[in-house]
């Protein structure tokens, strides 16, 4: 974002510089501690389209249908998971339900929110499974980091409605994710850009100390010593400090970018650098993407299509303009998390063995089956990454079973064995063997 | 509980072996320097181990001379008495015992002072603040409301009504908000301004069944940027029709108003309420008062939420006279925290094609700097603060260095460093004007009188300062002054014993500290802004609250009315219940608190610790003595009573007013007895019987006059006003007797003083190169 800082930096060697005053740095984590493991969940909208997504035959992946067809290069460490449906039921209309129900597997609350039908509903009446899975790390000190999750969005139009939230710390306790990179910036490294700039003018600030005192009568002289003796040890402070603490360097953002639906690629570009590069340093190994909002009406002019995407998503199957057009979207969808995963991919993993996404699950979902049927039936579940040690390079399908059994079976994953999440009448069976 | 306090006296203990066999000496000195020098020191600094309080206090010669004749030299009683007593108390009185003596002997000095934290804070939303455009809001009485006939805000077809709602406090039931609005589906919303009475945290509180927005101290809602990152506090989405709480909690400055934008809906739910409350610094949760309200919409204020350790306040006023590791944290934080804020809301302060372009941006940085400093930057200045990190760095890059160099420079956070030597120029005036009435710095009209040399002589600086007398910041510094001088803040809990007070709940406490604020407004900007009317109103304002708690009758409107109450000699702040149940106990009077509060605050008498703490025990008495027979008893040690002389007559007078500052006229069903002799510091006599002969003696006393002028003094321009010129006290108290004690007159006679007095040599950084 700022070469001069980086120059300055290296000028005067040092970065990164502890005060005591700002909060704490990310630390390398510590070596030797038990297998570390990460989730992160993505999420796109409105939908997939069945025929062009699922293999016909459950089995070994062979061929990908279109809209997978940028994940090719990680057929064999991906896991498609085909007869998982949201069947959580209760108030709010299919798009509410497909997304606040989305990572709680539980009913919504009443509240004041209509949707194009069915009864008006509030939040969600759970935690999501990603807050249940950053408490469970938190909670120990080995797996404890910075942020303990971070939420990411990419053109979220600024709402609070159970559209609009899939993250829950618990029961009416949406969290709301941050859909500007510069935020982000400023949440993960502010206080380093902000030691950066003190750093680089402490000497010069106490040039103008000493100019000013030496004009002064000696009794008053007196304080700006003290003064002055304050910003020296400051100074020194900063530059006992080095760039020990982060494992890979602040990314370098472009800093013109509108947060406007047309940059909407761009952005997505750069929330996908913080993710990886804030993972990278371990600040979190929690963390969710979320594309847009259930029912959004992204415009994605670059990709040639100037409707709304949820507009789209109700035309019939047999508008074939629409389907090319949804198809294009979804494929669109597809690239971005292929990215994410050849991000991690080429980044070897931080004090161990392999890359991030040996140590990493990415698990791709939407909160409907099918945008024109409003189904939750068949919500596309798509894994990528060793993280959780899961068997890849295949299609499963688990004709209509809860989709509450697949939190159990991450939670699983990370150690932390749930005996139901969510609503508990939907997780009779228990985790679903992946392995 | 029981309070523990001290008692206080002037005693004077020492040990003295006899000198007997000397000649007796015939001047005050050799007897001070033969009978006392040994514990008391040669100028009465005092003697480790000895008696090691230095002689100092506001008795007059003659009390002295009683005193030493009586209880002088410790152990040999009888060597110094009658004529030589009278020798040694002037001696002693003249050369270092007495306020002048002291000011005379070690004469005080204007100071280098930093910034207060308050005032800091203050410069820093004046600083941004003189970057955009931010609205005088007048109008008081609630906010503007629009009702809608749907859930959908800002639908115009369905808009219904427009009015100004005093208060965000409805519960709608089952019904309907207003007529042609349908109970199924409708929204409002409310907007205007929010004003903070006093700096501190608030916090806020939106109890709804239904959805809502609150935003505060930003723009959101109707276009702009915004100071603050989104909503305030976020309740849009309901849940089962429930009350829902939300809290925030944000720090503002007093006396500055903040936008507000709420926004209500309703949707097909059986049950509507909403509420917007507040908890201001010292008050209790209730709904935002309507006083506190204004229709009209402020703009967005920087107000830096870094916290600061407390101010020096040893000499009973905040001063920046100190600096600790602590501090420098703070301040530095607090100017990283306000750049931050500059460059999130860089396109509303130089415009949004300014943002990228670097001589724009390198501009700002010029005009940043000259209005912190407080004068236009020469050459050498202009390069070393902004020009040179715009050729050494990106733009974004130079501008946080040029403004955090600015922000952390000694000349931004000490404005004396900004003043010229000798006779104040007129830049150094209007700094002094704006930091002595606003805590701050000098806006656009201040900078362009200097500018135009219209700060030159006394009778226009005299006439600027009335102008900036009816600023909103003006109000508030003296709103903070009489938080000081009555110790307002001093006691945070003033609950009672609610056996003995049924009724006395943190909703009354809360409304007595509006009232009393009330009636100092009242007085100080009426006309005669007349210091006596504070000491002798026998009026108070109540609202229904305080008037079913006081037993007044019903009053004739809501709010805040002036109410004599039959029968019940009131005087002022003197028998203000705020005043009168902070200096209380929980479960009594406190005669001793009240006396020493008075005396000290109001009278200017000056009293020393006592020599030892005793405690005030409820239950070492026999409970059918009143107050004062028990206080009577245990001051009655002549050690006690020097001080207690003057306290109790002062105290005692008060006991027609109960520990929560109703009337009475017996305890513990015997007649109160008020009255009795109190010697002035001049060594008068006066009876007082009442509270009304303390308001009268009050009035009418020197000292009580100086002890206003040094409290306003100090508060005002936060240094000693003997260090501007030996007798500033004395010649303010005249001017302030003249004017028929016109309190607004004697502040802008205090600011004019301390701003066109000349500066000594070699102390000023104005004109210092850099290097």
């Amino acid at each position: 974002m700022n070469r001069n800082r980086r120059q300055f930096l290296r000028d005067l060697g040092l970065s990164a510089g502890a005060l005591p005053f700002v909060a704490g740095l990310p630390s390398l984590g510590a070596v030797g501690e038990a297998r570390k493991q990460r989730l992160i969940i993505v999420f796109s909208p409105n939908g997939t389209l069945p025929g062009n997504f699922w293999p016909d035959q459950p089995g070994p992946l062979a061929t990908l249908r279109p809209i997978l067809e940028p994940l090719a290069p990680f057929k064999e460490r991906m896991l498609l998971l085909k007869g998982l449906a949201n069947r959580v039921g209760g108030d709010g209309d299919g798009h509410m339900r497909g997304m606040s129900c989305l990572l709680t597997g539980d009913k919504l609350l009443p509240g004041n929110i209509q949707g194009g039908s069915h009864t008006p509903a509030g939040w969600a009446s759970s935690i999501s499974i990603d807050q249940e899975l950053k408490n469970f790390l938190q909670g120990r000190e080995a797996t404890r980091t910075r942020f303990g999750s971070l939420e990411f969005g990419v053109a979220v139009p600024d709402r609070a409605d159970p559209w609009t939230r899939m993250v829950y710390a618990g029961s009416n306790k949406p969290v709301a994710p941050v859909d500007d990179p510069y935020q982000m910036l400023g949440k993960l490294y502010g206080s380093v850009q902000d030691k950066e700039t003190l750093g680089s003018i402490l000497d010069d600030l106490g040039d103008d100390l000493e100019t000013v005192a030496r004009r002064i009568s000696a009794e008053d002289r007196r304080f700006l010593e003290d003064h002055l003796a304050l910003v020296r040890s400051l100074e020194a402070e900063l530059q006992r400090e080095t760039t020990k603490d982060l494992v890979h360097p602040e990314p370098e953002l472009d800093p013109n970018i509108e947060l406007v639906n047309d940059n909407t690629p761009r952005i997505s570009r750069m929330q996908i650098d913080l993710l990886v590069n804030a993972m990278a340093n371990d600040m979190t190994r929690i963390a969710t993407l979320q594309f847009m909002r259930s029912v959004g009406q992204a415009r994605m002019r670059w990709l040639d299509i100037e409707e709304g995407h949820h507009s789209l998503s109700h035309e019939p199957d047999k508008n074939e303009e629409a389907q090319k057009k949804l198809l294009r979207i979804n494929h669109w969808f597809a690239g971005e998390v292929a990215h994410l995963a050849a991000r991690l991919r080429d980044t070897p993993e931080p004090g161990g063995p392999g890359s991030m996404l040996d140590h990493t699950t990415i698990l791709w979902t939407n909160e409907l089956g099918k945008g024109n049927s409003h189904s939750h039936h068949d919500i596309p579940f798509v894994l990528l990454g060793n993280g959780a040690g899961f068997r890849m390079g295949r299609s499963l399908d688990f004709g209509g079973t809860p989709h509450n059994r697949l939190w159990l079976t991450i939670a699983d994953a990370f150690g932390h064995h749930l005996g139901h999440f969510g609503q508990e009448s939907l997780c009779a069976g228990g985790p679903l063997d992946l392995a | 509980m029981r309070a523990i306090f001290a008692l206080l006296s002037i005693v004077l203990p020492a040990v003295l072996p006899s000198c007997r066999e000397a000649p007796a000496p015939q001047t005050g000195a050799a007897l001070y320097a033969q009978q006392c020098a040994a514990c008391h020191g040669a100028n009465g600094e005092g003697v480790a181990d000895e008696y090691d309080e230095p002689l100092w206090g506001s008795e007059s010669p003659a009390a002295l001379a009683r005193y030493i004749h009586k209880s002088m030299p410790e152990g040999d009683e009888t060597a110094v008495v009658d004529d030589e007593a009278a020798l040694v108390a002037a001696y002693i009185h003249d050369a270092f015992y007495s306020p002048e003596a002291r000011a005379r002997r070690r004469p005080p000095r204007v100071e280098l002072t930093r910034l207060t934290n308050n005032q800091f804070r203050q410069s820093l939303v004046d600083l941004i603040g003189s970057f955009y455009r931010v609205p005088d809001i007048t109008r008081r009485g609630g906010l503007s409301a629009r009702y809608f006939n749907s859930e959908k805000m800002a639908k115009q077809k369905t808009h219904v009504l427009d009015r100004v709602d005093p208060a965000v406090d409805f519960d709608f039931g089952t019904g309907s908000p207003a007529p042609g609005v349908t109970q199924k589906a409708f929204s409002i919303t409310w907007s205007g301004s929010i004003l903070a009475p006093e700096s501190g945290h608030y916090q806020f509180r939106l109890r709804t069944r239904n959805g809502a927005t609150l935003h505060l101290n930003s723009v959101a809602g109707e276009g702009g940027g915004s100071w603050s990152e989104g909503a305030f506090i976020d309740a849009y989405v309901s849940s089962n029709n429930e009350v829902r709480e939300r809290t925030g909690r944000m720090f503002l400055l007093g006396g500055r108003a903040y936008p507000l934008h709420l926004e209500f809906f309703s949707y097909q739910e059986e049950r509507s309420l909403i509420r917007l409350e507040w908890k201001p610094p010292h008050g209790t949760w209730s709904p935002v008062p309507p006083e506190q309200l204004s229709p009209d919409r402020g703009a967005p204020l920087a107000v830096i939420s870094t916290p600061f350790p407390p101010d020096d306040r040893s000499l009973g006023y905040e001063r920046g006279s100190s600096i600790s590791g602590q501090w420098h944290e703070a301040a530095t934080t607090g100017a990283v925290e306000a750049v931050n804020l500059i460059v999130k809301h860089l396109g509303q302060l130089v415009g949004e094609d300014g943002r990228d372009d670097p001589e724009k941006l390198k501009s700002f940085c010029f005009t940043f700097a000259d209005r912190a400093f407080r004068r236009p930057l020469d050459a050498g200045q202009r390069r070393f603060f902004v020009a040179r990190h715009f050729e050494d760095s990106p733009p974004e890059a130079a501008l946080r260095k040029s403004l955090l160099l600015t922000l952390t420079s000694p000349r931004f956070l000490y404005p004396g460093l900004c003043e010229n030597d000798g006779p104040p120029d007129h830049h150094t005036v209007a700094a002094r004007l704006a930091l002595g009435l606003w805590d701050s710095l000098p806006d656009d009209s201040l900078r362009e009188a200097a500018a135009r040399g219209r700060l030159g002589d006394i009778e226009k600086v005299r006439n600027y300062a009335g102008h900036m007398m009816r600023d909103p910041r003006t109000r508030q510094k003296v709103r903070e002054f009489f938080h000081h001088w009555l110790a307002m803040d001093e006691r945070e809990d003033l609950g009672k014993d609610p056996d003995l007070f049924p009724g006395f709940d943190p909703l009354v406490i809360a409304d007595l500290r509006t009232s009393l604020e009330r009636f100092i407004e009242d007085v100080v900007w009426s006309e005669a802004s007349d210091y006596r009317e504070l000491l002798r109103a026998d009026y108070l304002f109540l609202n229904d609250r305080l008037a079913g708690f006081y037993e007044a009758p019903p009053l004739p409107e809501a709010g805040f009315v002036k109410v004599t109450l039959p029968g019940e000699p009131r005087a002022g702040v003197l028998t203000h219940p705020f005043l009168l149940s902070a200096n209380a106990y929980h479960d009594n009077t406190s005669p001793i608190h009240r006396g020493v509060f008075l005396s000290q605050n109001i009278l200017g008498r000056l009293l020393k610790p006592p020599p030892e703490a005793i405690a005030f025990k409820n239950d070492d008495f026999d409970p059918s003595l009143t107050m004062r027979e028990k206080v009577t008893e245990l001051t009655r040690e002549e050690s006690c009573m020097q001080c207690h002389a003057v306290i109790n007559p002062i105290g005692f007078s008060l006991e027609n007013f109960d520990a929560v500052g109703r009337f009475r006229t017996e305890e513990n069903r015997k007649p109160l007895n008020t009255v009795s002799d109190y010697v002035t510091g001049d060594d008068r006599a006066v009876r007082l019987a009442s509270a009304r002969d303390l308001a009268a003696l009050a009035i009418e006393s020197p000292s009580a006059h100086r002890a206003l002028v040094s409290h306003l003094f100090h508060h005002l321009i936060k240094q000693s006003p003997e260090a501007y010129a030996p007798g500033t006290v004395d010649s303010l108290r005249e001017k302030f007797v003249e004017s028929g004690y016109n309190m607004r007159e004697l502040i802008v006679e205090v600011v004019v003083r301390a701003s066109l007095h000349p500066r000594a040599g070699a102390r000023t950084a104005a004109a210092a190169p850099n290097p």
